[in-house]
């Protein structure tokens, strides 16, 4: 994407256009004769669409944008490919010419820029350069399934290792993924605690983990996972390392004052279950106060594992509430409601925390457990067999390859260490750990074979490829039949790797495309930071956040289950909803938390334009900004950037109240418009505010509406292309004239995405060609296959070979004696 | 408030502080009142440098000469200005440095107008100006932090932590624009090219300081192991480097150079706990990351109080916030979201709820300051023997200005900083002055210049 934001010069060129007409034809008659001959050699028609279209502004002279068509070879534009690319895409996605200025016909156009596309590809093809990605660290997300794929075993990543750096859009990027001693840290300490989630560990002290429920979380209704009848609190599956017994503390919501949120209403019930299974029953005390005990269950017998543990509260009336003053969705919004007579508000959790264990007596057989222990030894003589069939075929998978007899020399030592130490688990646990911080499960190597010279393109190991593979469609390791595969040399065979790539993508694990690259392509992780104004939309609690969350993921994971159009993103007429986003949305009968699909009767809702998700994350807290929802469909949907805003330009005035006096209530619409006043500020805004005001029926959390402030909603206005839009509908469908434009942007970010690089505009052929290759329909897997058969995704390049290797053993054993004086002198800080 | 009202009960605690369940783990925790290192008289300074974005309301014009943040009067007889207000108490220790220029945050070239917020955090402590690049050829540092900690933070289980208030995981707005968001994701450099992640949980903080493990024999047990596989995959480095281009070998050795920087801290924190002996009961370990700013804010700093007193560090970094933020906080009593405040439009209304939001932000380290002075340490306290800097790469921020940049430091350094300061700098005076006269002072005499600095301060 990098190329692309350095469009932002030719912007400048809406606001040069006045002067710039009565030029045109000096400008003309002034152009390079030596290009212009180019020119006429290409054909007459190119060079008369560029001289009537573009180069009134972009010539020498004037050079509006910092381009010059003089300055380039239109007949040979692969060796200015960079400046051809944005051109291509200004021009794709009607960005260019600016409004007011003659466009071309559509056919014209594209006869243009499908010339210059050709040439620029057939230039590409002879040099192909499939890059070098740096060597590939696990990030958060494949960590964590790789985990679970590899253990059975769900870790709450975010508490063991720091965030990743994001670039290019996203956090899976190889180069950005780098390694600092605090996140080694993180690595090795995590491999300690995972190793002993897994084999369990009776030994353990107490501890407590406590898990928390957001204050912007609704109690009111019921919460999946927890047992039906109760409302409210929190379900969650805690890992317990040993049987044994626990107890568990909750801690209720109170109010400022010190008194029980919801003191008004008796009889109230806390119920603590395990796996569904009602373990205690405690009555809350409406004279509770703050810092009164917790309420705790008696000491609990709970096995090892996971197990499902929920504490809600048991609903004690249903139907409706006919208050005199109505709570709001967001129950907590206001503390005081908790405790005022004649509102229905009832006691809310805020934290649950599981001690122990206490008196453990062993540790019984859980999912990880049978995954690692595949056998037992019955007596000493059998556990070295053992432990060396269970190492060797937890290295393989996690290794992603079979393992060399040097590393399998190091796991049996490590066991061997671990068993004097212990016992034959101790021993085992030990490997394990050694297995999750090796650098060759946290490291994706890819190595160059012998015999490939510097600068040589090569096709990646069958092994390498089954990685890339497993980490683009799952975010996780390839399971045993594509290791296998691939193991077998059969990778390569095009109908064994269109058949192994389907089989990804029928798995469940493909979901991980929804959950890291949809997210984040959308920028709907930025969910996670909204946080809607409570006194403007005291509705939006967080239930309905994390619904409408969902409810994205499940379209885009649709559109790879049913192997659908990627167009249909933007144009679907089906979407899922729970209770609360059907609410939300006015869809009527939808009840309970499951989310099931509906088949949309508004089009004003098809396609993301009308998710909550994408229109929430796109506002700020207190009001919409139709510029954020215009550089959204600009950036994420076409794949133009705008330049970033001037640094002394006020922000949107505010509607609310500055020190005592009330400011005059304005619509977003009519502070924007005295915004765009300003003239460098109009250049860029044209383009993105019509986009953005086309949408203001939705409000800044995505629900209906059409009033704003009090004044009647006007979604109407003209895009930069002259398309008069005046609704959400409107606006889909404009955009549907740019849909070469969308596919080209998708694809773009999925081949990132899938490269784990930055594509530049060298990488635009292989774009192109997997569009052509993926047909007229636009099929999501047909893309993820093309994606796979790619020269980037199947080959590399290789980088200069090390001079000596030998040496460098050598001097990394002089090290490790010095290490000591090495690290207290020279080692950096940190 | 563990510290200076251990006498007060665990509930007495929670029903002062409304809700705050936060702070009861490090109770638990803490360990002797003594540090644990045979102290000196005058112990090594801790270095302490919080970054809090969006400049400040003193930084405008209008709030300039309505003197918000810098007092009116230079000197040591100065008033503490609106802003500085909470520090009062403190006034021995302050020294409030106004009219610096931050200059490696403004843009050089058009290219790179309007990314301010996208560069500021990694100018703060480095002076230096960021590379404009969305790869991993990231420039700009080394931090002061970082400077400090390589000289003075070997002998001491970590060199040095950082911290931080906001997810740094997130896709800010301030991303992008040319440049890779790892530059608003931390205020400290290790080298010109190595940034260093900042942690967000207390949970995490706490365990990579007093290591992971209930009892102290549990935890030596598991550090035992720690160093056993960490030996093991030094063994391997030979064989993981074949067929490695020489990038992904440089990739490789960094792996692996940190790999023995982890074995020390391991070896650095047994012993440490060796000689602390255990705890005095069961750790109640933090939650995580708490709800409130403020409890997260206290949490925080508590820990920071507790890495110095024990000297399991010397060096924190600590960032407040992340740039182009629209948190609000309530406590303050503004409802305007952050960055759409600060960019104020020169009304003077605008510009004083923003010193408003300012002070707030100004309050919440105040309990931090308390605490390190009701610490004893050597032959004071904690106070005396650290230097706290706070402030913001940004001056007036709706102009997204680096002039004039918000600043004060707190503490006396071991003796270094006299305190009870305002020095207002001559125009045009380089903030890079600010930092390589803390360097200098704090023993690393050598350093003669950082970004674009130009001499001392008097100081």
């Amino acid at each position: 994407m990098r190329y692309i934001a350095v469009l932002s010069g030719l912007f400048i060129s809406t606001m040069a256009y006045p002067q710039v007409a009565k030029n045109t034809i000096a400008a003309d008659q002034k152009g390079d004769s030596q290009k212009a001959a180019s020119f006429r050699s290409q054909g007459a028609s190119d060079h008369e669409f560029v001289s009537r279209y573009c180069a009134a502004c972009h010539n020498d002279k004037l050079k509006t944008g910092g381009f010059s068509f003089a300055q380039v070879d239109q007949a040979h534009p692969g060796q200015n490919a960079e400046q051809f690319e944005k051109v291509i895409l200004k021009l794709r996605t009607g960005m260019m010419p600016p409004a007011g200025l003659p466009r071309p016909k559509a056919d014209a156009l594209n006869a243009f820029v499908t010339g210059l596309e050709t040439r620029i590809d057939r230039a590409a093809a002879a040099h192909p350069n499939p890059g070098a990605p740096a060597l590939h660290r696990l990030n958060r997300a494949e960590y964590r399934n790789s985990i679970h794929d590899l253990l059975g075993l769900d870790v709450d990543v975010e508490t063991l290792l720091p965030a990743d750096n994001i670039t290019h859009g996203f956090d899976n990027m190889s180069e950005a993924l780098t390694v600092t001693p605090t996140l080694m840290e993180a690595y090795i300490r995590a491999a300690g605690k995972i190793s002993r989630l897994a084999t369990g560990d009776p030994g353990m002290q107490p501890i407590v983990d406590t898990y928390r429920v957001a204050t912007n979380f609704s109690q009111i209704r019921h919460v999946e996972g927890t047992p039906f009848g109760t409302r409210g609190g929190i379900s969650v599956v805690h890992n317990f390392q040993a049987d044994g017994e626990y107890i568990f503390r909750m801690t209720l919501v109170f109010t400022r004052n010190t008194f029980l949120f919801g003191s008004t209403m008796n009889g109230q019930q806390l119920e603590v279950s395990v796996n569904g299974q009602r373990v205690a029953l405690l009555d809350i005390n409406p004279l509770m106060k703050t810092g009164d005990n917790d309420l705790r269950t008696p000491p609990i017998k709970v096995k090892a594992g996971p197990q499902n543990i929920s504490a809600s509260f048991i609903k004690k009336g249903d139907g409706p509430i006919d208050d005199f003053l109505q709570r709001p969705d967001r129950s907590l919004a206001d503390d005081f409601s908790g405790q005022i007579p004649g509102l229905t508000n009832p006691p809310h959790l805020r934290d649950l925390g599981i001690m122990g264990p206490y008196k453990a007596t062993g540790v019984s057989e859980t999912v990880s457990r049978r995954k690692i222990f595949i056998c037992r030894p019955a007596t000493p003589d059998q556990e070295e067999p053992c432990a060396k069939e269970i190492v060797s075929r937890l290295a393989r998978q996690a290794y992603r390859r079979p393992v060399s007899k040097e590393s399998f020399d190091d796991l049996m030592q490590v066991y061997w260490d671990g068993r004097e130490h212990g016992n034959f688990e101790s021993g085992i646990r030990m490997a394990v750990q050694f297995i999750l911080a090796n650098p060759e499960f946290v490291i994706r190597f890819e190595r160059t074979p012998s015999g490939v010279r510097p600068g040589d393109d090569y096709r990646v190991s069958d092994l390498e490829l089954a990685s890339r593979l497993a980490y683009f469609l799952w975010s996780s390791l390839p399971n045993e039949e594509l290791i296998a595969v691939a193991n077998q040399g059969k990778l390569r065979d095009a109908a064994v790797l269109r058949q192994q790539v389907e089989r990804l993508l029928a798995n469940p694990r493909s979901e991980a495309l929804a959950k890291n690259f949809a997210t984040q392509w959308l920028h709907l992780r930025g969910l996670t930071d909204a946080n809607p104004d409570v006194y403007l939309y005291p509705n939006s609690d967080d239930n309905l956040l994390q619904s409408m969350l969902r409810e994205t993921e499940l379209l885009f994971d649709s559109i790879v289950r049913e192997d659908r159009s990627v167009v249909d993103l933007l144009t679907a007429n089906y979407t899922f909803v729970d209770e609360r986003l059907a609410k939300h949305y006015g869809i009527p009968n939808i009840q309970g938390n499951r989310f099931r699909r509906v088949s949309l009767t508004d089009e004003n809702r098809f396609g993301l334009l009308g998710q909550g998700s994408v229109l929430t994350v796109t506002s700020a807290s207190n009001r919409t900004s139709p510029v954020a929802r215009g550089k959204w469909v600009m950036e994420q949907i076409l794949g133009v950037s705008p330049p970033p805003p001037p640094p002394n330009v006020p922000a949107l005035a505010e509607n609310n109240v500055l020190g005592g006096e009330t400011i005059k209530l304005r619509s977003v619409r009519e502070r924007m418009e005295q915004h765009r006043a300003n003239e460098p500020c109009n250049s860029c805004h044209k383009m993105m505010d019509p986009i953005g005001l086309a949408l203001e029926n939705f409000d800044a959390v995505g629900a209906w509406r059409t009033r704003d402030s009090g004044f009647p909603v006007d979604p109407s206005g003209q895009l930069v292309d002259g398309t008069r839009v005046d609704s959400p509908t409107g606006l889909r469908r404009a955009l549907l004239q740019y849909s070469d434009a969308y596919v080209a942007n998708f694809t773009t970010r999925l081949l990132t995405y899938a490269l784990g690089r930055g594509l530049s505009s060298s990488d635009m052929p292989t774009v192109r060609k997997i569009i052509r290759d993926s047909g007229e329909d636009h099929r999501f897997g047909s893309i993820v296959l093309n994606i796979a058969k790619s020269a980037p995704f199947q080959m590399r390049r290789a980088e200069a070979r090390p001079a000596v290797t030998q040496q460098s053993v050598v001097s990394e054993a002089a090290l490790d004696h010095k290490k000591r004086v090495d690290i207290s002198q020279n080692k950096s800080g940190q | 408030m563990y510290i200076t009202r251990k006498h007060i009960s665990r509930r007495t605690v929670l029903r002062g502080a409304g809700a705050a369940l936060a702070l009861p783990f490090l109770e638990s925790m803490v360990p002797a009142q003594t540090p644990l290192l045979k102290t000196a008289a005058a112990p090594r300074a801790r270095l302490c440098t919080i970054e809090m974005v969006h400049g400040a309301a003193g930084s405008t014009r209008t709030g300039g000469k309505l003197h918000y943040w810098s007092p009116a009067q230079e000197g040591p007889d100065f008033e503490f200005s609106p802003t500085l207000i909470s520090l009062k108490p403190y006034r021995e220790y302050m020294t409030i440095v106004s009219n610096t220029d931050l200059n490696g945050a403004r843009p050089w070239s058009p290219k790179e107008e309007g990314a301010d917020h996208t560069r500021s955090s990694a100018v703060y402590l480095t002076g230096a100006h960021p590379r404009m690049t969305e790869g991993a050829d990231v420039e700009c540092g080394p931090s002061i932090d970082q400077i400090y900690a390589r000289k003075f933070g070997q002998d001491t289980p970590l060199p040095s932590i950082q911290l931080c208030i906001e997810n740094p995981g997130s896709l800010s707005a301030a991303c992008g624009f040319g440049y890779s968001c790892v530059y608003c994701d931390t205020i400290s450099w290790s080298s010109a090219t190595n940034p260093l992640p900042m942690e967000r949980d207390p949970r995490v903080v706490f365990e990579r300081l007093f290591g992971a493990g209930g009892t102290a024999k549990e935890r030596s047990s598991r550090s035992r192991e720690d160093q056993s596989i960490l030996d093991r995959i030094q063994h391997s480095v030979a064989r993981l480097k074949q067929g490695l281009g020489p990038a992904d070998q440089s990739r490789l050795n960094g792996y692996l150079d940190n790999v023995r920087e982890i074995e020390r801290r391991i070896q650095a924190i047994e012993q440490y706990n060796t000689a602390r002996g255990d705890v005095k009961q069961l750790p109640n370990a933090p939650v995580g990351v708490p709800e409130t700013f403020r409890e997260h804010m206290d949490l925080m700093l508590d820990l920071q109080v507790l890495a110095f007193m024990t000297e399991t560090t010397r060096v924190s970094s600590f960032k407040m916030s992340r740039d182009v933020s629209s948190a609000i906080y309530p406590e303050s009593g503004v409802k305007t979201p952050f960055h759409a405040l600060s960019h104020h439009g020169e009304d003077p209304k605008n510009i004083a709820e923003f010193a408003k939001l300012n002070q707030y932000h100004v309050s919440t380290v105040a309990p931090f300051l308390e605490k390190l002075r009701n610490t004893p340490d050597g032959d004071g306290n904690l106070l005396d023997h650290s230097l706290v800097m706070y402030g913001s790469p940004m001056g007036d921020s709706h102009v997204h200005e680096h002039r004039r940049v918000p600043v004060f430091l707190a503490g006396h350094a071991s003796g270094k900083i006299k305190g009870n300061l305002h020095l207002n700098c001559p125009d045009e005076t380089p903030m890079a002055n600010l930092l390589l006269t803390i360097m200098n002072r704090l023993g690393i005499e050598d350093l003669n210049k950082i970004g674009d600095s130009s001499g001392n301060l008097a100081i």
